[in-house]
């Protein structure tokens, strides 16, 4: 009996084993120059507003492309990376996805997880530059195309600056100086956070980029920064803390618990009243003040026209399927929510400012383009700015810089040794995901 | 080659040994069909060494290299160790006082159990917050007893606290099965004990306790599972922080297969905490059986 | 008056209990900045707005609708697992059968594993279960049930059967009960609260279960309420009307509480009762 039931599951092991265990070699569809009569799914995640224009914009697409039906997959964020990572491990992905840009090195390390677009024609790339392209190519393979830029800008509360006459910094010492007005007041003029958003290492690195010139981590993966580096940004974040700029991670931590800042009661009063954030997301700010308040600021300098360091990327991507048997199609209903005016102007800004010059260029015929996305991204665009890359968005990474600006926080280190611990750590991530 | 025992099955008269099979197998069915291929799945990936599916003991080895592993399994630890006996007396009180034949205690029932049902609801991380942070309620309490305000989401040893006390005060599900068990017990075994003179106090550990012997070892035996794989309350709560002081093995593993992409290592990990739970297990069952099998 | 004091107490207990619950409801008329900023419950405005609004959401379907697809879920599941495991508890309970602790080891360590790590390899084995897909369909999140597999349920059982006297057993025997009618007409009454809990268990926990439908449901149209439920929840974006959230989780509180208290009530003492009637 023993030995049966032995076999009996050994033998279900191997079979179940063998029959969902082998994922076949990539063997794209090829593509055949024709649209045919099938159905596409497409996925993404987002809010009521993406929700609502998506699925209009879907509606115009069915009227002029019947013989295509799109099958919409969508919902919150919460838990939709672990849904994607499930679909594409296991060859069930939608045909067209919306992808975060960290993905690209967790799915396509090779660039074959996802499908090749250089080589689908009924895909128009025409209304983008160069480089914006390239922030979608893995391994020479483009793997996905921008939909939008974004890029951290500083925000402030307008009505406490203007209560206690502060105007808005405009170079690192001016900001360092606020500390100190904003102190007697007990007030705070930003707010930088270790959270999952990391705004406390992102200003670092600004900093440092723009003061050395040297970019923090290259598009490929390599570490510009010298251990010095790391320690001038550790060394420059303290120094926040020190002049009263930003909050310690303890106190923060215990005025805010877990909460994001703008769930903060600290933040809702006025009493930090500022915060660096992704222009495309900025709106859960400015919709917890009243109407107006929030304003955005310059982007900091050395004070001689030095405007370098500050970042931008790819808010969001679309891709298409690396299993796809449709890839015409899908190339073909990707163009239209990338580049058709129709589809741009239902659309709109729900997924930040178009990077498609078709879509920007209608946006701003029809004065869709306004409020503080707008101003920060024209700021960034008139900046010499620095491309932020993948690797430096991955979690693992955050991880690093988070730890170290803790333990520098916490006095549970000096900078030297943090640095040295985090020169380290992203070193070896670095040779072992490469 | 020694002599083949035949074992004698202690069944009733008339039931053939094939009955218990027949009635488990279900069980035995579904765990061919459903359990088996990912458990062993799992552990074929945590077993992967290299890309083309090379196997070896590599990720296990790294673990108890692996500082931040190491740190998690202490904090896990400690965590268990915590919550496990106080919600189990928390519990056992609670549910004594709600198998009382009053008025109305059908309300308070259900009231104790809505934590439970609210589970990972937004509200209870903003309650957490409104009672914790540095002008919460509980250091405004303090202050009106003249005692200083604790930083409770900013220190090690009391963030890990604020975790603990969300879980005790979900602790519905516990108190359910100890409720349950307490129905069971014949009122007039209480009734006998007071003609003998036996007061509440002596009634609780002279016939409550005894007789719930068994549920009280289900309730540890689930707690600790659950405790050892605690993932959400520590993420909602305080995200790990400060200084992984809250980050259980739960979380690593979650981190490492979903935010780091790390299947292979996940797994292993996995794999060790399934050992490590089972071993705790076994050991609380050995060290149990006699406690439990006393005038059973 | 003797029981004033335990009112008092119960009282109290209560308030720790229900104040989320009340400033849930609170909330869910308040806007984003009085939500994050106040813990007193009450709002200072009473409009309907954010029922209305979460009530229809932002998909072409009710929230009525993704009520109705949960129950497709929670009302079979629930059923299945109450059967399946009390059968395979009894087996485990009251028969001894060759390799019995085997196979207990194997129901106990079937709790042990994170789901988190057999997640992945289930949803490969569910696109390809012996050539069907089940993706995208109820199957993977309730056929298991058929099977005893939340080894969880399967453990309190055998252990309130084990301390049913076995006295039970034999009279049922000698009265001519077979080895099923023994279980339905005498064990199971006397584990009555036993359970119920493992319904009200299964229900609640399968309500509230976020990640499986997630990872397995693909269609909008197949969702169930806890997907709904977080279908607006961005936090990457230009961020969301809190109150339109709350509002639809209070309303999805509603079916658990109201199980919650249908069954405490069923609590009445199982052995007596039980019996009496074997």
């Amino acid at each position: 009996m023993k030995k049966n039931l032995a076999e009996i599951s050994v033998c279900c092991c191997l079979f179940m084993l063998s029959a969902c265990g082998g994922k076949s070699e990539a063997s794209y569809t090829q593509p055949d120059g024709s649209l045919d009569e099938c159905t596409l799914r497409f996925s993404w995640w987002g809010g009521d507003d993406r929700h609502e224009a998506t699925l209009e914009a879907i509606e115009l697409w069915n009227e002029l492309h019947p013989e295509i039906t799109i099958v919409a997959e969508y919902g919150g964020w919460d838990g939709w990376t672990e849904k994607v990572s499930a679909q594409i491990s296991g060859n069930t992905a939608p045909d067209v996805m919306q992808i975060n840009y960290d993905w690209l090195i967790n799915f396509s390390k090779d660039g074959l997880g996802f499908y090749d677009l250089y080589t689908l024609d009924n895909l128009d790339l025409s209304g983008y530059d160069e480089e914006t392209l390239l922030f979608g190519e893995v391994k020479g393979h483009l793997n996905a195309v921008t939909v939008s830029m974004s890029g951290r800008g500083l925000f402030y509360n307008s009505e406490v600056y203007d209560s206690i006459g502060a105007s808005y910094p405009e170079t690192w010492d001016d900001l360092l100086a606020l500390g100190a007005t904003f102190e007697s007041y007990g007030l705070y003029p930003l707010d930088l956070d270790i959270q999952t958003g990391g705004t406390a290492w992102y200003l670092a690195v600004v900093y440092v980029q723009q003061t050395t010139g040297r970019e923090f981590i290259s598009m490929d993966g390599d570490l510009g920064f010298t251990v010095e580096d790391i320690k001038a940004a550790l060394d420059f974040y303290k120094s926040l803390e020190d002049n009263h700029v930003i909050r310690t991670v303890q106190t923060r931590t215990d005025e805010d618990g877990n909460a994001a800042l703008y769930q903060s009661a600290e933040f809702i009063s006025g009493k930090i009243a500022g915060v660096l954030e992704w222009g495309s997301a900025i709106g859960k700010y400015e919709s917890v003040l009243d109407e107006g308040v929030l304003e955005s600021g310059p982007l900091l300098t050395d004070g001689s026209g030095n405007s370098g360091g500050w970042m931008i990327k790819p808010s969001l991507l679309y891709a298409i399927s690396a299993d796809t048997e449709y890839p015409d199609e899908a190339a073909e209903f990707m163009d239209f929510l990338l580049n058709n005016e129709q589809c741009a102007e239902i659309l709109g800004t729900t997924r930040g400012i178009p990077a498609s010059s078709y879509a920007f260029n209608h946006l701003s015929e029809t004065g869709q383009l306004d409020g503080l996305a707008q101003e920060n991204s024209i700021m960034l665009s008139e900046a010499d700015t620095v491309n932020v890359s993948p690797y430096m968005e991955l979690t693992r990474m955050k991880e690093f810089y988070n730890t170290a600006i803790e333990k520098v926080s916490y006095n549970a280190a000096d900078t030297a040794d943090a640095a040295q611990e985090m020169y380290d750590s992203i070193t070896e991530y670095l040779e072992s995901i490469k | 080659m020694s002599m083949k025992k035949k074992r004698i099955y202690h069944n009733p008269v008339g039931v053939r040994k094939s009955t218990g099979l027949l009635l488990i197998a279900p069980f035995i069915a579904g765990f061919l069909l459903f359990t088996l291929y990912p458990f062993v799945s799992s552990l074929f990936s945590g077993l992967k060494i290299s890309e083309d599916g090379q196997l070896g003991l590599d990720n296990f080895i790294r673990i108890f290299h692996d500082k931040t592993v190491i740190r998690a399994a202490a904090v896990t630890l400690k965590y268990a160790a915590v919550l496990v006996p106080l919600k189990l007396i928390f519990s056992l009180l609670t549910a004594m006082l709600l198998n009382m034949e009053i008025k109305g205690i059908g309300v308070f029932r259900t009231i104790f159990y809505i934590p439970s049902i609210l589970g990972a609801n937004l509200s209870v991380v903003i309650m957490w917050q409104y009672l914790f942070t540095s002008d919460g309620l509980v250091n405004q309490l303090l202050e009106l007893i003249n005692l200083s305000p604790v930083s409770w989401y900013g220190q090690p040893d009391s963030a890990l606290a604020i975790v603990v006390l969300l879980r005790l005060w979900e602790f519905g599900s516990t108190m359910v099965i100890f409720l349950a068990a307490l129905r069971d017990i014949p009122k007039d075994y209480y009734d006998a004990a007071s003609i003998d003179g036996c007061g509440r106090v002596r009634a609780f550990f002279r016939i409550t306790l005894p007789l719930l012997k068994n549920v009280i070892f289900i309730n540890l035996v689930l707690q600790t599972i659950s405790a050892f794989q605690e993932f959400s309350a520590p993420y909602m709560i305080t995200g790990g922080n400060p200084m992984k002081s809250t980050y259980t093995i739960g979380m690593l593993i979650y981190d490492e297969m979903f935010s780091y992409m790390n299947p292979n290592y996940a797994n292993a990990v996995s794999w060790l905490l399934f050992i490590a739970i089972g071993l705790i297990i076994f050991i609380m069952y050995k060290l149990t059986s006699k406690f439990r099998e006393a005038n059973q | 008056m003797k029981k004033l004091p335990v009112y008092l107490l119960l009282t109290a207990i209560s308030i720790v209990m229900l104040y989320p619950l009340l400033w849930l409801i609170g909330a869910s008329f308040k806007t984003n900045s009085e939500i994050f900023s106040s813990v007193w419950f009450m709002p200072e405005h009473i409009s309907f707005d954010a029922y209305i609004k979460g009530w229809q959401t932002v998909t072409p379907h009710t929230m009525g609708y993704y009520f109705l697809n949960t129950f497709k879920i929670v009302i079979p599941k629930t059923v299945f697992a109450v059967c399946s495991s009390v059968v395979v508890a009894y087996g485990f309970a009251r028969f001894d059968f060759p390799l019995k602790k085997f196979f207990f080891a194997l129901l106990i360590g079937s709790m042990l594993m994170p789901q988190i790590a057999v997640l992945m390899p289930s949803y490969m084995m569910w696109s390809d279960f012996f050539g069907f897909n089940f993706l995208d369909t109820y199957v993977p999140l309730i056929m298991p049930s058929l099977f005893a597999c939340e080894g969880m349920f399967v453990f309190i059982l055998v252990q309130f059967f084990s301390g049913v006297p076995k006295e039970f057993d034999e009279a049922a025997r000698i009265d001519g009960c077979g080895t099923l009618r023994t279980l339905v007409l005498v064990l199971a009454p006397c584990i009555r609260p036993a359970i119920i809990s493992i319904a009200v268990f299964s229900f609640l926990w399968t309500m509230n279960d976020f990640l499986s439908p997630l990872i397995y449901i693909q269609s909008v149209e197949k969702y169930t309420l806890s997907l709904a439920l977080r279908l607006s929840v961005d936090s990457t974006g230009q961020g969301y009307e809190q109150n339109k959230i709350i509002a639809m989780s209070v309303i999805g509180l509603i079916p658990s509480i109201a199980v919650f208290a249908l069954a405490q009530k069923k609590f009445i003492n199982g052995i007596t009762a039980g019996g009496l009637s074997g």
